[in-house]
């Protein structure tokens, strides 16, 4: 079958890229995911942490720290445009 | 049930002194069409099991007789997909989706035939906006992902693939939210995502169906009527696009979590 070739002048195949050099169309999607499990994962836990207290400050707190572990996190590893020399130091995805 | 919805409406106008009968939850209820032994049949399930069929005949079409100089229907059937190659399987996984295409391409084209039930009249029902039908879809990738990670990395070694590259005070705080997000957050949103996208379309396009019918009168209603009927087209065309994005969001995503198991070491 005639296929069209994947190949164009200035694009590398992805095959040749390293897996943690470039920004994927996922990357969008993961960074949201991040940002939902931040959230729920020290909101539930400050829910809980609430539940026995009775407190129940601790879980809006808790939502915002795990808020605040994600967005950092997220720029640590994906703010870092990887065109101005500097490599993502964690994972890509 | 839109019949009854139509029923409804059917007598009902502005300054007939009944209420708009607004579109809600009850529209996404159907009534079996026939039962099979104790399995009743339903609309959205008909629908399908039509958009599978769909896609099963129209590939076997174009590609039963594979020739050199493609007719109309094998050029269309390369078209989409090489389409689906070309955007959504080779960004993610590079040369290597290309095992996966035969899977990726039907998963794409039964999903996109599912929404665009919503637009097709008289069947006018997109199935995701179900979200029992979402959930199988979202399991079956949930669970291949994972058999692919343990295939390509062992049991272990896909677990421990879900540690980022971080100094390990970092990485006490982090686990649990990587954790999280690989078992919980991921196929959640991915079956959210379509579900909600689906309904809420279908919702606002009954609410401007209706209300055109409502408002017909011969009355200042007619003018707010032909507003409501413009929203109708212009919510059919942004439908449109938002059947296609969905199917391709779904798709795109599924390949990047199949990368994901598949390379993402560290």
């Amino acid at each position: 079958m005639g296929m069209r070739s994947y190949r164009r002048p200035g694009r590398q195949p992805r095959d040749q890229v390293s897996p943690d050099s470039e920004l994927t169309a996922g990357t969008g999607w993961s960074v949201f995911s991040y940002l939902i499990a931040g959230m729920l994962c020290y909101g539930g836990l400050g829910w809980l942490i609430g539940h026995f207290t009775h407190i129940a400050l601790f879980f809006p707190i808790g939502m915002l720290i795990g808020l605040a572990i994600s967005v950092g996190w997220i720029i640590y590893r994906y703010g870092r445009p990887h065109e101005l020399g500097n490599p993502p130091k964690g994972d890509d995805r | 049930m839109t019949r009854d919805l139509a029923a409804a409406a059917g007598g009902c106008h502005i300054f007939t002194g009944c209420g708009y009968p607004a579109p809600g939850l009850q529209d996404f209820d159907f009534k079996p069409v026939f039962t099979i032994g104790s399995w009743d049949v339903t609309k959205p399930e008909l629908l399908a099991v039509l958009s599978g069929l769909a896609v099963i005949v129209f590939f076997w079409v174009a590609f039963a007789k594979p020739k050199m100089i493609p007719g109309r229907t094998q050029s269309l059937g390369e078209m989409g997909i090489l389409a689906v190659r070309d955007q959504i399987l080779r960004p993610a996984l590079g040369r290597r989706g290309d095992t996966y295409l035969p899977f990726i391409a039907s998963l794409f084209f039964y999903i996109l035939i599912c929404n665009l039930m919503e637009l097709i009249p008289v069947l006018q029902f997109p199935v995701m906006s179900r979200i029992g039908f979402v959930w199988p879809l979202v399991f079956m990738m949930y669970g291949m992902y994972w058999y692919l990670g343990f295939k390509a990395k062992g049991f272990f070694g896909y677990f421990r693939s879900w540690i980022p590259a971080a100094p390990w005070p970092i990485l006490i705080i982090l686990v649990p939210v990587e954790i999280l997000k690989y078992v919980i957050v991921q196929p959640f949103t991915l079956g959210v995502r379509l579900f909600a996208n689906m309904f809420a379309g279908h919702l606002l396009l009954s609410i401007f169906m209706v209300a055109t019918w409502y408002l017909a009168s011969l009355s200042i209603g007619l003018l707010y009527a032909a507003g409501s009927l413009f929203m109708v087209f212009f919510v059919f065309l942004l439908e449109l696009l938002v059947d296609l994005l969905q199917a391709f969001i779904f798709t795109t995503l599924i390949s990047t979590y199949i990368a994901d198991s598949l390379e993402h070491q560290h």
